[in-house]
């Protein structure tokens, strides 16, 4: 039960010594090893604990496809949890540990579970958990999770990068294999711009396990003549993990054997969304393992991954190898075994074998027992002996076994657009089951297995891909000299000769037995995607690469009938497990997502600004002249304005360039109140609905000249508008010559509010007449300042004598410098966000949070606005019935009645009798401290709305148990009649 | 006085051997849109599709839309007012920021930003892409074989601004 590191041989460098750790011992080999070679050629059989049994577990593959050696790589910040030690190149420096085993692999408290098995069969936790009361899943499912599972992740932040970056070739061939190269090469020859991704460490595919000097030439003079080609990328350690609409793949590529620093830009794995006009697959194909008493003990491995580890990485078992197999493929790795010094019989379920294969078997030594399998295998830890049964009933002393149960094409990737596989009885494997016009494939994921096979089919496959990407002449590539396709010739078995004694495992790393299947067909369980979830088989990281065929076979053959008529799973991506981090790429921290900024923000930041979020934009939230805290700050903004005059930043409010001949027309269409008439210098407040009758956006426009128009949005709608006013004049009303532009960006925005609003605008454009005739309420006018064009727009959000002044946005900072100079003997200070919601609640203005797409017109108390002669956009939706019902929510004032309480945004509202339960008769939208009525007040949706004024009602903010009696009153809490605005 | 400050005044600079980011100012941008002909007579030629710029003399027009072009020239620039009243004029010097990539990994940088084939063949000097950065829309434009210039909303520059270096960190100087 040993391995042992080959004298020579392999592709690893002998001269170059890599020292790592694994489970805390220092663990060391070459330069060329994996992770899994490494511990192999140290003897390291036993790797770990199984899922749910917790049984010994060794390294099953030598590819991606491994079940059973899942380390967790890293520690600290970089843990990385369920890697396929098989897919990690040694490095220095590298740390590696076991995972579900405690103390350790080798002496692992929880194999307890092993002996309580009979308990653990697939679906035993929806029985036994689900009692005795509701309820008591939750609490045993935390036990369960401790008890069974992988590696866990850590819950610190990331350090390492993660790039995305986009690409575009003509052909993208996957896989490097015999077929892979040559499909690179027939496509690279024609001229067309084309991807090689080799998931592999190394470009060759299957041939890099192989022994033949020949075909190693052939192969080196692929990836030589490849790297010669410009219009070639070729890239290893690159997985494809997924195809989408439109020839998207999405490569992942890993770079953590370069130990990359963040800190310099260095990224782990580079994500690529390639956009390939055609794509060929040589994919490959991967081998079964077959199924037998005690079938995953540790040495009990892949033939084809004996195969590779003796020939790839010069490892091998110490004295003999036992090599099961149902095909002839299992004697390459016998025949290789055996040249590297390796005693080896081969159990071959075929009754009889080719006498080709036993000469050559013959020459080497090897001994054949034709018509047998494994009954079971000795040993726990490791293979001390395999017991035969069938033909030749003997007990073979070993130190491992290789299963060579027959090849499954990897056809995950031509599944993803959709199309299932098509099971070929020939090769017993599913192949795929039609191709696009632009996909191909070829080789072993055709169910191609032989080599000459695989080059003429993948040459094939590259001129047509360059074909079809329109580059037509290219050149042939040719098979190394002497290549045959050896026979494949599977008898397609998937039981052993007589009924296991023990666990005979059908899926590794989800412990799912033979029983288990056998089971699943008991209790009635038939599809085989419900055979998935009821028994877990298929799922965890590795997918089922090794385990869906056995176990469609075994659930066909309990049905009686074919596997075809089984069917199969259905393959998304991603092909294999990938970091987190790939997927989220740049886009975490600050890059989350994009960030927005004011004209005027670094004024802000320099001028003691605490800030928020609304929405993309970073907000001024309050200055510090007014205190540190904002409960206690944004009152005394709000004085600030009631009393003398504030500045706040307004430049996130949406604007909108509006001109042609027909702007007011259009304008008067998209508004529910008239702009035709409006007259040049004035600007109106408007409202426009969706085509629904629900209230979108409200604003105001201004008239710069007959066929010239401003228009301001919310900031929360802004880009909605704009494609909305974009949609209808390139949709419905192609006949109106009007033009729109965003101006956004282009202009700064500052209100300037308060009694002495025009005082303090006085002082800083001392030239120009902003008498209350001159610039009347929602009057504008544009003046020039110091050769720059300044929009006044006389109009009040917070109900105050206000002020916008509009500025072109590189000249927001000096203007906002020189108003806030030239005024200063006003008192005039800068006010936030908060403050300036503030205002508008006192005023009654509605705003975002009222204006949130479900209120129509009338629920805002906006309704008598709307024009009852002309036509609107939502004009006929919003006289539905349901619209127009009494029963909905509109607006309200509302008073708090509890000096000693508080209201909160959100409260849900109910009438004084009503049980405190539910979703109530409405809910607080805005709330705000009066400083003017010196209580809290707020805005507020309520059944009925102004129909209830006078009464008291209750608001219950149930998160944090809180009940408060309001009144109902007008929405306007200041002044009535308006005369602040005129003032 | 009223002076200008770019929307890139707090930005860090970008510090690289083989490859410049900078803020490149000193342009006017305007946006027209109406009868071809009625531009093409003030500016010259417009270009015939979106993805090639047109450069008359000083100007370079871009075509953003169906009969809507952006006009971009010198910062001191009479085009607009020549313009007006032939089409809808929309002055948007202030609106934009443009950020000029240039060095030989230019090309790597801007395949980690946009989604757009920006190989050497495809992407030629003159080639416009009108696509996003970060969410944001930008507009690229290819100034030579390894240079290009970047308009990013103005609102938006910063953050583009260190989402560029940021792509770009692997051929920034030492952190």
């Amino acid at each position: 039960m040993s391995f042992r590191r080959l004298a020579q041989g392999g592709r690893i460098d002998r001269r170059r010594a890599v020292s790592a750790r694994f489970d805390g011992k220092p663990l060391t080999g070459f330069s060329g090893d994996t992770l899994a070679s490494a511990l192999l050629a140290g003897n390291r059989l036993l790797v770990g604990r199984s899922f749910k049994y917790h049984r010994p577990r060794g390294i099953l593959s030598a590819g991606i496809e491994e079940p059973n050696a899942l380390f967790t790589l890293g520690d600290g910040a970089t843990t990385e949890p369920n890697v396929a030690a098989t897919m990690v190149d040694l490095v220095d420096g590298l740390i590696a540990r076991s995972q579900n085993a405690w103390p350790s692999p080798d002496f692992d408290m929880m194999a307890v579970n092993s002996l309580l098995a009979p308990m653990f069969q697939s679906g035993f936790y929806y029985k036994t958990f689900m009692g005795p009361r509701k309820g008591s899943w939750m609490f045993y499912e935390p036990f369960i999770r401790k008890a069974a599972g992988l590696g866990k992740a850590t819950d610190r932040s990331d350090p390492d990068r993660y790039d995305m970056r986009h690409a575009f070739c003509d052909v993208l061939v996957i896989g490097s294999g015999p077929a892979g190269l040559a499909a690179a090469l027939t496509s690279g020859r024609s001229g067309a711009r084309v991807v090689l991704a080799e998931q592999d460490s190394e470009f060759g595919g299957s041939l890099l396990s192989a022994s033949d000097a020949e075909h190693e030439a052939w192969r080196i003079s692929c990836v030589e003549e490849l790297k010669s080609l410009a219009n070639v990328e070729a890239f290893t350690r690159t997985t494809v993990q997924g195809l989408y609409d439109g020839n998207l793949a999405v490569l992942v590529e890993n770079r953590s054997h370069l130990r990359p620093d963040a800190r310099k830009g260095q990224a782990r794995m580079v994500l690529t969304q390639l956009r390939a006009r055609t794509i060929v697959m040589a994919t490959g194909a991967i081998e079964r393992p077959l199924v037998f008493s005690n079938n995953d003990r540790p040495g009990v491995m892949l033939a084809s991954a004996l195969r590779s580890y003796a020939n790839r990485f010069a490892v091998a078992p110490e004295r003999r190898a036992v090599i099961l197999c149902n095909n002839d493929t299992g004697y390459d790795a016998a025949l290789d075994l055996a040249a590297a010094g390796v005693a080896v019989t081969v159990a071959d379920h075929r009754p009889a074998v080719s006498a080709e294969i036993l000469a050559r078997a013959g020459t080497k030594g090897i001994a054949v027992f034709p018509g047998s399998g494994i009954v079971d295998v000795e040993g726990t830890k490791g293979v001390k002996a395999v017991k035969l049964g069938g033909a030749h009933a003997v007990t073979v002393e070993c130190d491992a076994v290789g299963m060579a149960g027959g090849w499954s094409p990897v056809v995950h990737l031509s599944s993803h657009g959709g199309i299932k596989p098509r099971y070929e009885e020939s090769i017993a494997g599913f192949v795929p089951g039609g191709f696009p016009s632009t996909h191909f494939g070829a080789g072993a994921m055709m169910g191609s297995f032989g080599l000459s096979a695989a080059i003429a089919e993948g040459a094939n496959a590259g001129a047509s891909a360059a074909s079809a990407a329109g580059f037509g002449r290219t050149r042939p590539v040719y098979a190394p000299e002497h290549v045959t396709d050896r026979s494949y010739a599977i008898l397609p078995s998937w039981t052993p000769p007589q009924e296991a004694k023990g666990k005979a495992f059908v899926d590794f790393q989800s412990d799912v037995t033979l029983k288990d299947v056998k089971n699943a067909h008991q209790e009635g369980y038939l599809s085989v995607e419900h055979l998935k979830r009821y028994t877990t088989l298929g799922m965890g990281t590795d997918q089922g690469k090794t385990s869906n065929i056995n176990a469609l076979a075994l659930m066909a053959g309990y049905r009686g009938i074919t596997i075809p008529e089984a069917g199969t799973t259905t393959f998304r991506p991603p092909y294999a497990p990938l970091a987190m981090g790939a997927i989220a790429g740049r886009t975490r921290g600050a890059h989350f997502r994009p960030l927005r900024l004011s004209p005027l923000h670094d004024w802000h930041a320099r001028n003691g600004a605490t800030f928020i979020e609304a929405g993309l934009w970073k907000r001024a939230w309050f200055y510090s002249w007014a205190g540190d805290r904002p409960e206690t700050a944004y009152v005394k903004e709000m004085e600030l304005v009631r009393k003398g005059v504030g500045l706040a930043d307004v430049s996130t409010l949406g604007k909108i360039d509006i001109q042609g001949p027909d702007a007011a027309e259009f304008l008067n269409r998209v508004y529910v109140n008239g702009f035709a008439k409006l007259p040049v210098g004035k600007v109106r407040y408007g409202v426009m609905l969706n085509d629904d009758g629900i209230v979108l956006d409200d604003g105001t426009t201004a008239r710069i000249s007959e066929t010239k128009f401003y228009m301001t949005t919310t900031t929360a709608q802004a880009g909605e508008v704009m494609s909305w006013l974009e949609y209808l004049l390139q949709c419905h009303w192609t006949d109106l010559e009007v033009e729109v532009a965003s101006l956004t960006d282009e202009w700064a925005g500052m209100a300037v509010s308060g009694p002495k609003a025009r005082e303090a605008l006085a002082l800083a454009f001392p030239d120009a007449d902003l008498s209350n005739e001159a610039l009347p309420y929602m009057g504008c006018r544009d003046i020039a300042f110091d050769g720059v064009t300044v929009r006044l727009l006389r109009m009040s959000f917070s109900g105050e004598l206000a002020y916008e002044v509009h500025v072109a946005a590189d000249y927001a900072i000096s203007l906002w410098e020189h108003i806030l100079k030239a005024a200063a003997s006003t008192g005039i200070k800068p006010y936030g966000l908060e403050a300036l919601a503030s205002l508008r609640i006192e005023k009654g203005h509605v705003a975002g949070l009222e204006l949130d797409h479900r209120n129509t017109l009338d629920d805002l108390g906006l309704g008598k606005m709307a024009g009852k002669e002309k036509d609107y956009v939502g004009r006929a939706l919003r006289f539905r019935e349901d619209c127009q019902s009494p029963e909905r929510w509109s607006l309200v004032g509302l008073e708090l009645m509890e000096p000693d309480k508080k209201l909160r945004g959100g409260a849900i509202l109910f009438a004084a009798s009503d049980e405190i339960k539910g979703h109530g008769r409405g809910y607080i939208t805005s709330v705000t401290w009066s400083t003017e009525l010196n209580k809290f007040i707020a805005l507020g949706l309520y059944t009925g709305g102004l129909n209830h004024v006078g009464e008291e009602i209750i608001a219950a903010f149930p998160l944090k148990n809180e009940q408060a009696k309001l009144k109902i009153v007008s929405p306007h809490f200041i002044d009535h009649e308006g005369a602040r605005l005129h003032a | 006085m009223l002076e200008r400050r770019s929307a890139l005044a707090s930005a860090t600079p970008y510090v690289s051997g083989s490859l410049s980011i900078a803020e490149r100012p000193g342009f006017s941008l305007t946006q027209v849109a109406g009868v071809e002909e009625k531009i093409a007579a003030v500016t010259g030629p417009l270009p015939e599709k979106v993805a090639r710029a047109q450069v008359n003399g000083a100007l370079t027009i871009f075509r953003i839309g169906p009969a809507q072009f952006w006009i971009v020239g010198p910062e001191m620039d009479d085009t607009a007012s020549r313009l007006q009243g032939q089409c809808a004029v929309t002055p948007l010097s202030n609106s934009r920021v443009r950020i000029a990539l240039e060095g030989a990994p230019a090309r790597e940088v801007l395949s980690m930003l946009i989604p757009v084939d920006v190989h050497q063949t495809v992407f030629t000097p003159g080639t416009v892409a009108l696509t996003g950065i970060h969410h944001t829309p930008v507009t690229v434009h290819c100034t030579g074989e390894t240079a290009f210039d970047i308009y990013v909303m103005r609102t938006f520059a910063l953050n583009a601004w260190e989402v560029i270096t940021d792509a770009a960190r692997a051929f920034a100087g030492n952190p």
